[in-house]
């Protein structure tokens, strides 16, 4: 610890303020060790209570299970790490996955991807640049968004589900790579690419710095506009991305699809200790965070428990995250 | 019996203990004066007093009995309120609702006729009833009279104690003046009134004692302000000399021999700044000084891209420069320090590194950080700011003082080596340690060759740190001027916002319009005279000099008329230039500077005397003016 020289820093009470690398400081400073030990500690107590829970077929099972809403959650941590909300992504796999279910009936697979993405992030576009330059509330202009999606993937499929996708599609979820799912994999890839774009380009500090103090981003010179648009353009990405993978599981496409997602999505960020004001979160606390709450639900149901309690279990989990984050945040804060 | 005692107060913000020990005690009938530098703890004692916060512990005392205020609206309740520079109306209701505010929201029916009454009352009271009616609307009114609104607030709730936080801040040398006139009526009738202040001229001008704080200590107790010194008290504020702190290591202040780097020409920004120009030079350190609301922050926020003028050219190097958004100024070469460090500097969940390294960021076009290659710059930085760099670049920005973010926020300008340095306030919030350390890293960078540009409200500080001052007055550029040649005194009076000099300037404007020539308003001292504002341009009636101008007296046309008896026209030896000079002093004696007229050929019906008691009773002078007093030249 360096001592401090001179009066003038000695007479403003710098008592106190070297950090100290205990674990408390630690665990108060990194989310994502924080969170792998919830993980760890949930698994723990659910494979102590069921047998099958630690099981190869399960945790393969949880694995799939964890792309869509994972894949939601990613696009979802970057729009609440600068302050924003996004609830339309559960429509807009919806009005994607139409998309995409259309498209496949008229040309190749990878042209319907591009369509279908094309989509997402076109919807994420529109969210984007209302909110930033229009500045109406992320929380109305996605909610709208959410209402136009959803009837946007009625108007277009005559509110009838899409059967007869091509076998290729199915491929996507259905093969495994050294028995990972190859879904999962991408996930994982996804995951990995965006922690190298939050943590070290500038684009991601940019989303940092902007949640926390937009003003003095601005003043800094960071291109705040068009990194706020940028966020929701992902979101939108994000969902389409979703859309694909959702088909490819259950090889049909319904214009209900991806309901209530968003929530769980939001939650997942949540959870994964991000602060729905902006600045601060970890898109590996959000990975984490996607498990717990699969977890949790998987959980529930091998030990037979009702699964309408399983709304009070997630919904409580949140609320204690949220509110341990806080406590622990404000810890931190007060130095 | 004293009406308020507190006794060992401490109060801990964070990391910083904001006041140690701090005791103090009012009497009915008294001003007195709270004073220590920025960072002293002078605001936060104010803010205890009136409920706003808590101290961590201690006593306080009303009329020898415990008060436990749990907040603001319990001291208002007990009689203390607060007059604060950002005043705390509602702008869109009336006077007469803002007055009766507190009234308003308390339970029961209201009589209207009874409380406009009440109010009309208050506004005579306090000698206003020409200018404030109950139903004028606060957006309207300037910033003086929304002041009076708040004290009327405060008397409407029968306050026995009454406290002024920096209420000078944004007024001009007449509005203070009035402002001081209702404390004293205020004091007389057995209000108890704390004026917080770190305007020495101020404090010895309105106040009986004087408390002094300092580093959150009290280090003089209820002094008798005639007992003491002007040197006294800012050796008690500062803890050393005043000069200490300015202390430019024999750097002589003139040094303008280099390249002009920014060249400001009749920038408008619509409504702050309206025709502002100046310039500054490599190594320069150039003051802008002015009143809050005078336009100075807006000033360099549009220099710096962050409002885009409607006309005017900015030059940078000589060249033309536009900012369409900071990133444009800081690539360009230009570093911002913004005025309110919470709001546009500091991103709270960065650490003190990234902090340090966000302009970095903003100027950088590759995809990537490239924090190493700023690693020796930042090393170099941190030592020179005395910052330790160990303990400093992972923590967290908000684990620090006032004084040591601002350090951080300096470096953070200066790590992309600027060529221009706008500084907002630097010193604002900071203790007095750090601030003396930011004027030598100040001086050290124009010493260096940066052009320099500090923004202050505080007049003191500009004059202290500049080499040069540019004067902003209601967004126009009213002078410029080496700083050495001039004093607070005529530094408030360039500053003056053209509303208040309203009244100077109308008169101006008659004068002329009845006699011809032209009529100035002007002070001289040191051989110099300062021209604040000038009506009329006659060519034979040149006195030399426009507004914002400040030449030797001896090469104007009127050097005969100063030094000359007042109440008398005035020729130079060759009959030319018939000239009448009116001294005009405040109520308590000290100079409010001289309006002048002068002549190309004597009017017929002039009667010198009588102008003067015309040019006296206009500007609200009742003193006699056959008191004989030659104007020092």
């Amino acid at each position: 610890m360096t001592p401090m020289n001179g009066p003038a820093t000695s007479l403003t009470g710098q008592t106190g303020a070297a950090p100290r690398r205990t674990l408390l400081t630690l665990l108060a400073t990194q989310i994502e060790l924080r969170m792998s030990l919830v993980v760890v500690a949930v698994m723990a107590v659910l494979s102590l209570i069921s047998p099958y829970f630690l099981t190869f077929n399960n945790m393969l099972n949880l694995l799939s299970q964890s792309v869509v809403v994972g894949l939601l959650a990613l696009g979802q941590t970057l729009v609440i790490l600068i302050g924003g909300i996004d609830l339309s992504v559960g429509s807009l796999v919806g009005v994607t996955g139409i998309v995409l279910g259309l498209s496949l009936h008229h040309v190749p697979m990878p042209v319907a991807f591009l369509f279908c993405l094309a989509a997402g992030a076109a919807a994420g576009l529109v969210n984007g640049l209302i909110i930033t330059y229009g500045r109406v509330a992320a929380f109305v202009v996605t909610l709208g968004m959410m209402s136009v999606g959803r009837s946007l993937a009625y108007v277009l499929s005559g509110a009838n589900s899409i059967s007869g996708l091509p076998a290729g599609l199915g491929a996507l979820s259905a093969d495994s790579l050294f028995d990972i799912p190859v879904d999962f994999l991408v996930l994982i890839a996804c995951y990995a690419l965006c922690w190298w774009f939050l943590n070290h380009t500038k684009g991601g500090r940019t989303l940092y710095a902007l949640g926390s103090n937009a003003e003095a981003a601005r003043v800094a010179g960071l291109r705040i506009g068009t990194w706020s648009v940028l966020a929701y353009v992902i979101s939108g990405l994000m969902s389409g991305v979703a859309a694909i993978f959702m088909a490819s599981r259950i090889l049909s496409i319904d214009p209900i699809g991806g309901q209530g997602l968003e929530l769980d999505a939001i939650a997942a960020v949540v959870i994964g200790g991000a602060s729905l004001f902006g600045g601060r979160g970890s898109i590996v606390g959000t990975l984490f965070g996607v498990f717990v709450m699969l977890f949790i639900r998987n959980g529930l149901n091998l030990l037979n428990v009702s699964p309408y309690w399983q709304g009070t279990a997630i919904g409580s989990v949140i609320i204690i995250a949220v509110l341990a984050e806080r406590l622990l945040s404000g810890a931190r804060r007060r130095g | 019996m004293a009406l308020l005692e507190l006794h060992d107060i401490w109060k801990r913000f964070g990391v910083t203990q904001a006041l140690s020990g701090a005791a103090f005690d009012l009497r009915a009938g008294e001003i007195h004066a709270l004073v220590g530098a920025n960072g002293a703890g002078k605001s936060t004692l104010s803010r205890i007093i009136s409920g706003h916060i808590r101290p961590d512990s201690g006593e306080i005392l009303l009329n020898g009995a415990r008060l436990r205020h749990a907040g603001a609206r319990d001291a208002i309740r007990a009689g203390i309120t607060m007059v604060t520079q950002e005043t705390s109306l509602a702008p869109d209701l009336s006077v007469l609702e803002n007055i009766m505010l507190p009234r308003i929201a308390m339970p029961g029916r209201l009589d209207w006729r009874a409380l406009r009454a009440q109010a009309r009352a208050l506004i005579g009271e306090i000698g206003q009833s020409d200018v404030l009616r109950p139903d004028m609307k606060v957006s309207e009114l300037s910033i003086g009279q929304r002041q009076l609104v708040e004290i009327l607030k405060a008397l409407a709730l029968d306050s026995r104690i009454i406290i002024f936080d920096e209420p000078t801040a944004a007024l001009s040398p007449h509005e203070a003046e009035q402002l001081f006139g209702l404390m004293r009526s205020l004091a007389t009738r057995g209000h108890g009134l704390i004026f917080v202040s770190h305007r020495l001229e101020e404090i010895f001008a309105v106040t009986d004692r004087v408390t002094v704080l300092r580093e959150g200590r009290i280090v003089a107790s209820g002094l008798a302000t005639e007992t003491m010194q002007q040197g006294e008290l800012v050796r008690l504020m500062v803890g050393r000399e005043l000069q200490d702190i300015y202390d430019r290591g024999g750097r002589s202040r003139r040094r303008t021999d280099g390249a002009v780097v920014l060249r400001v020409s009749h920038l408008s920004c619509p409504p702050m700044v309206r025709d502002v120009s100046f310039e500054v030079r490599a190594g320069e350190v150039l003051g802008l000084a002015g009143l809050v609301g005078a336009g100075r922050s807006e000033t360099i926020e549009t220099i710096f891209g962050l409002r885009q003028p409607v006309s005017g050219t900015i030059e940078l190097d000589g060249k033309p420069f536009r900012a369409r958004s900071p990133r444009d100024a800081i690539r360009a070469g230009i570093g911002l320090v913004p005025e309110d460090r919470r709001g546009q500097a500091i991103v709270p969940d960065f650490s003190v590194r990234e902090n340090l390294l966000l302009a970095h960021l903003g100027a950088r076009s590759a995809m990537t950080l490239g924090y190493g290659t700023r690693g020796a710059a930042v090393r170099a930085l941190l030592e020179r700011l005395d910052l330790p760099e160990r303990r400093l670049l992972d923590a967290n920005m908000l684990n620090f003082s006032g004084g040591m973010q601002q350090k951080v926020i300096l470096a953070r300008g200066l790590v992309l080596a600027p060529r221009l340095l706008l500084l907002d306030e630097p010193t604002r919030g900071v203790d007095i340690g750090t601030r003396s350390s930011i004027y030598a890293m100040l001086r050290r960078i124009a010493d260096e060759g940066v052009a320099c540009v500090v923004v202050s409200s505080d007049f003191e500080e500009v004059i202290g740190v500049s080499d040069r001052i540019a004067v902003l007055s209601d967004g126009v550029s009213v002078a410029e001027l080496p700083a050495e040649l001039i004093d607070i005194e005529k530094l408030g009076m360039f500053a003056a916002p053209r509303s208040s000099a309203e009244k100077t300037h109308t008169m101006l404007g008659q004068l002329v319009a009845r006699y011809g020539g032209t009529a100035y308003w002007m002070a001289a001292e040191g051989g110099r005279l300062f021209c604040f504002d000038r009506v009329g341009d006659d060519p034979s009636a040149d006195p030399g000099f426009v507004t914002g101008g400040f030449p030797e007296i001896a090469a104007t046309s009127i050097a005969h008329a100063v030094g000359a008896p007042r109440g008398a026209l005035h020729r130079a030896p060759d009959g030319s230039r018939p000239t009448l000079l009116v001294p005009i002093s405040g109520k308590r004696g000290h100079s409010l500077g001289i309006v002048g007229l002068t002549f190309g050929r004597e009017p017929a019906d002039f009667d010198a005397p009588a102008v003067t008691q015309q040019i006296l009773a206009a500007l609200g002078e009742r003193r006699d003016a056959q008191n004989e007093t030659r104007i020092e030249a």
